[in-house]
């Protein structure tokens, strides 16, 4: 199944600018890899399994396209990302606080905590679209937690309603 | 609330711009655009082939000793960046389907009279990266590489041998393959499966 590239824009377009950019942490370079995963996503022969797999697909090709961006020379990077935060309309001082504490955590810890809480992936998936090792993933996984804790204390309580 | 809640509170701020246009339309455009400039550069420019598997179509200098080619990776064409690092070696980068970063890396090298080596120059690998290439796959098909072309010749053997004409404009080579053990070209004929290894 491949579907129509209009439909994945419509479901995943902010999802793959959300992980983009918490790689990037900026919102042009960000706009550019979701571009980018769609054009991607137009020029590969691959057939899909299932919804699923094309969702794990594009969210792999994000990441890795938005790191290669972080390593390029020509960034767009025009806007610091303290000057973005501002003109984010976050719901409470306590989403913007922890919004702000998880993009100052190191990128590989940064990458695991959102697949794991905003993506609702498994360990075991989020082993998969990273390449790396389930007990690598739940290491990471486990020193953000603690590095958010420490940061935010009470913000970020220690109530983790999902076992890893 | 669960941290995850907050999490995703947190986070759903993030939209793109108002500004920012995913238009079908333009992503087909550009799309083609680069189908458009692979091609325009194939005809002005060397075919290369990269380390067994990979197959350049077409190869563009971009400053220095840098080339942007065109190649057949696992059956795909793909851009990658041949870097000639000198003493006869060169490295190939470039991003899989996925977005990863890869890195390929070869060389050669040619014997003098007096039976020393010597690195193949920048022109000699091109050169010898330039033939048609064999790809022997997993499911028992082959397939030769050459420029923008991709052909199956799994039927073509007779004797376990292949006798295949390569048409590139206004270049022709006569390719002899050797079914798992090599292939040969000639711009005059074909050339007998006893003349090379």
């Amino acid at each position: 199944m491949n579907p129509p590239i209009e439909i994945l824009v419509e479901k995943y377009q902010n999802n793959l600018y959300t992980v983009a950019f918490n790689v990037c942490k900026n919102a042009q370079d960000a706009e550019d890899v979701v571009q980018d995963t769609f054009i991607q996503y137009l020029s590969q022969k691959q057939e899909f399994e299932s919804e699923q797999h094309i969702r794990a697909w594009l969210i792999r090709v994000a990441i890795n396209k938005a790191k290669n961006k972080t390593k390029s020379f020509f960034r767009r990077n025009m806007q610091p990302l303290e000057d973005y935060i501002e003109t984010l309309k976050f719901e409470s001082q306590e989403s913007s606080d922890l919004f702000e504490t998880v993009m100052q955590l190191p990128q590989k810890y940064r990458i695991v905590i959102h697949l794991f809480y905003y993506e609702d992936y498994s360990i075991k998936e989020i082993a998969e679209i990273l390449k790396l090792t389930q007990s690598n993933v739940k290491v990471r996984l486990l020193r953000g937690r603690i590095l958010l804790r420490n940061t935010l204390k009470e913000v970020w309580a220690d109530d983790e309603s999902r076992e890893i | 609330m669960t941290n995850q809640e907050k999490y995703k509170q947190a986070f759903s701020v993030l939209h793109t711009s108002v500004d920012f246009n995913m238009e079908v339309e333009k992503m087909n455009q550009m799309k083609k655009k680069n189908k458009i400039k692979t091609v325009v550069a194939s005809s002005v420019a060397a075919c290369l082939v990269v380390a067994g598997s990979a197959t350049a179509t077409y190869a563009a200098d971009i400053g220095g000793i840098q080339r942007a080619v065109q190649v057949w990776i696992h059956g795909d064409q793909t851009q990658v960046t041949v870097e000639f690092v000198g003493n006869g070696k060169y490295n190939i980068e470039y991003l899989d389907y996925e977005g990863n970063e890869k890195h390929l890396s070869g060389g050669g090298v040619a014997f003098n009279p007096d039976g020393s080596e010597r690195p193949l120059s920048e022109e000699e690998l091109m050169e010898e990266l330039t033939a048609p290439q064999v790809q022997y796959k997993d499911d028992g098909s082959v397939w030769v590489y050459w420029y923008d072309q991709k052909i199956d010749i799994t039927d073509k053997f007779e004797n376990d041998v292949c006798y295949i004409q390569l048409v590139n404009g206004e270049d022709t080579l006569y390719m002899t393959v050797k079914y798992q053990k090599g292939s040969a070209t000639s711009p005059h004929r074909y050339l007998s499966p006893v003349e090379f290894n």
